[in-house]
């Protein structure tokens, strides 16, 4: 089962890039003056290790955040991180920055993350309820403002704002590439320097503490890290829903072992995940793509619901 | 060195200070909410004051492995987030030494059969050996176990009573609990706390005189040919 799962995702994995409005085949891909090859290397190559590092991330950051939270439902977005990203797009696109947009979205999604760690600070003591109610209360906050910049904007922007929202893989080029490399190894080798803190924070808060952990340092360390890696992701593709809730949940209900040892799965599996997501998004329908955020959500809710009935049978 | 608590006062608990050298044991009784609990908890530096000192350290402000080796709280229940965590993955995780003879521990406490078993499918006698080989990997120079004996069944009360009292014998045991006829067959010292205050401070053997009892418990409590039973 295991087996057959990586190799299914390699193959998808080599042919996405293959797949899409156009058909590419091999010997014109290689064919380095033909439109094929340009298309291959500067639109889907790059698109497709796009989604998978960007799903990685989220599919990542959503294990640690319901570590973290110990709640299931909890993922960076819930946190208002995406929410941040999505607003400060939209600003960016009713003040005609058009250009920044990925710069803006990210500056809000970072903002987002320092405005919840300056308030979890003057918190009396370390409590994770509260900072996801704090969270909660933020993502409500930028909903409204939200609504006051559509409100605000004429007919094209609130377009422009609405596609966001949507999530996007569009990209042309491997010029955002290397800065989410960068965000996933960081992510990856952070997970991997406070591995024993993470094993210890799987058993509880206070058996983590009794070992010498400082509990609250590492929590913010590993938050911290996450909201970095996934403001860089979001600021590119917009908030892609559903990836950082599901894929841990689908991994640990099929692996059935403790999270520690899901940390690599879990990043290449969301990553699989929305190349797949996009594979589909691109040739379901022959004369347009379909925004990832569709796809992720009518792959993933079923697929879900289906595996939650399987492990709570009556 | 020992374990020093000086004039620690909050919400529940008022002016409290005593000390317990390193290799004495102690037994906290008191009514159910009356701050046993959170006292182990101050103890253990989980909740944060600069009155307690335990080695020359202050436990809510020290962490790593000195603070791990000189105080350790063991909670009624075995409370594990994750659920494909096994008993053999928690007890590894509870040692803090590089080298730990697991097995020898679980033969002690008579789990070895629990090993590979997960977490969250122990019963609550099962989860509760595992605590304590947990806190017996652990070793630390003083180990809290909160109601170790809660909703057992009398066998396991007596594999407990075995292990609380021949185990750890170099280091500090206080033990939380509101079976007295356990806390007296042990014949540790007693710490009594009622409103808030440390009541009673002092030898097994002085708590347990008849007529202490009558006073501290107003009848509730009797003892009876070495014995300690409740008045019913």
């Amino acid at each position: 089962m295991k087996i057959l799962a990586i190799i299914f995702s390699v193959f998808i994995l080599c042919i996405a890039p293959f797949f899409g409005q156009v058909s590419l085949d091999l010997a014109s891909v290689l064919d380095t003056k033909s439109m094929q090859h340009k298309i291959f290397f500067d639109i889907r190559l790059p698109r497709v290790v796009l989604a998978f590092l960007v799903g990685g991330i989220l599919a990542l950051g959503g294990l640690i955040f319901q570590i973290v939270f110990r709640n299931p439902m909890s993922t960076p977005f819930t946190l208002g991180v995406a929410s941040g990203a999505t607003l400060f797009t939209a600003i960016a696109i009713v003040l005609g920055f058009t250009t920044s947009v990925p710069l803006f979205a990210f500056v809000g999604a970072m903002s987002t993350v320092l405005i919840l760690f300056s308030v979890t600070l003057r918190l009396s003591h370390h409590d994770s309820s509260s900072l996801l109610l704090i969270g909660i209360a933020l993502s409500f906050f930028y909903s409204a403002s939200l609504m006051l910049m559509f409100y605000l904007s004429n007919l094209q922007e609130s377009y422009e704002i609405m596609r966001f929202t949507m999530g996007s893989l569009d990209i042309v080029g491997f010029g955002s590439i290397p800065i989410l490399v960068f965000c996933a190894v960081l992510l990856l080798l952070v997970i991997y320097t406070y591995d024993y803190e993470v094993k210890l924070l799987l058993t509880s808060y206070e058996f983590a503490y009794l070992k010498g952990i400082n509990v609250k340092k590492t929590t913010y360390i590993l938050l911290f890290t996450v909201s970095v890696a996934v403001g860089v992701a979001v600021s590119f593709t917009g908030p892609i829903g559903f990836v950082g809730l599901i894929i841990p949940h689908i991994l640990k209900s099929i692996y059935k072992v403790s999270a520690d040892r899901l940390i690599y799965p879990i990043f290449f599996y969301g990553g699989v995940f929305l190349v797949l997501s996009d594979l589909l998004g691109r040739n379901i329908t022959s004369h347009t793509d379909i925004p990832i955020g569709v796809v992720t959500s009518f792959l993933g809710a079923p697929f879900f619901i289906y595996l939650l009935l399987r492990s709570h049978k009556v | 060195m020992p374990l020093k608590i000086t004039n620690f006062s909050n919400a529940i608990l008022y002016n409290i200070s005593f000390s317990l050298p390193q290799g004495h044991n102690l037994i906290l009784l008191g009514s159910n909410g009356v701050g046993k609990t959170t006292l182990a908890k101050i103890l253990s530096g989980m909740i944060p004051s600069d009155s307690v000192d335990i080695d020359g350290i202050s436990p809510s402000t020290t962490f790593g492995h000195s603070r791990a080796k000189s105080i350790n709280y063991v909670p009624p229940v075995l409370e594990i987030f994750d659920s494909f965590i096994s008993v053999k993955a928690f007890l590894t995780l509870s040692c803090i030494e590089p080298v730990c003879n697991i097995e020898e521990v679980l033969n002690q406490v008579g789990i070895l059969h629990l090993s590979p078993k997960l977490c969250h499918t122990l019963s609550s006698g099962e989860s509760q050996l595992v605590l304590i080989a947990s806190a017996l990997l652990h070793q630390a120079n003083y180990t809290i176990f909160d109601e170790p004996t809660a909703n057992l069944d009398p066998q396991k009360i007596q594999s407990i009573f075995s292990l609380l009292q021949k185990s750890l014998p170099s280091k500090s045991k206080i033990i939380i609990t509101h079976h007295l006829d356990l806390a007296y067959q042990l014949g540790f010292d007693i710490l009594f706390l009622a409103h808030g205050k440390i009541a009673f401070y002092g030898s097994s053997a002085d708590f347990f005189e008849p007529l202490h009892l009558e006073t501290l418990y107003q009848g509730a409590v009797i003892k009876e040919n070495h014995y300690i039973r409740v008045n019913l």
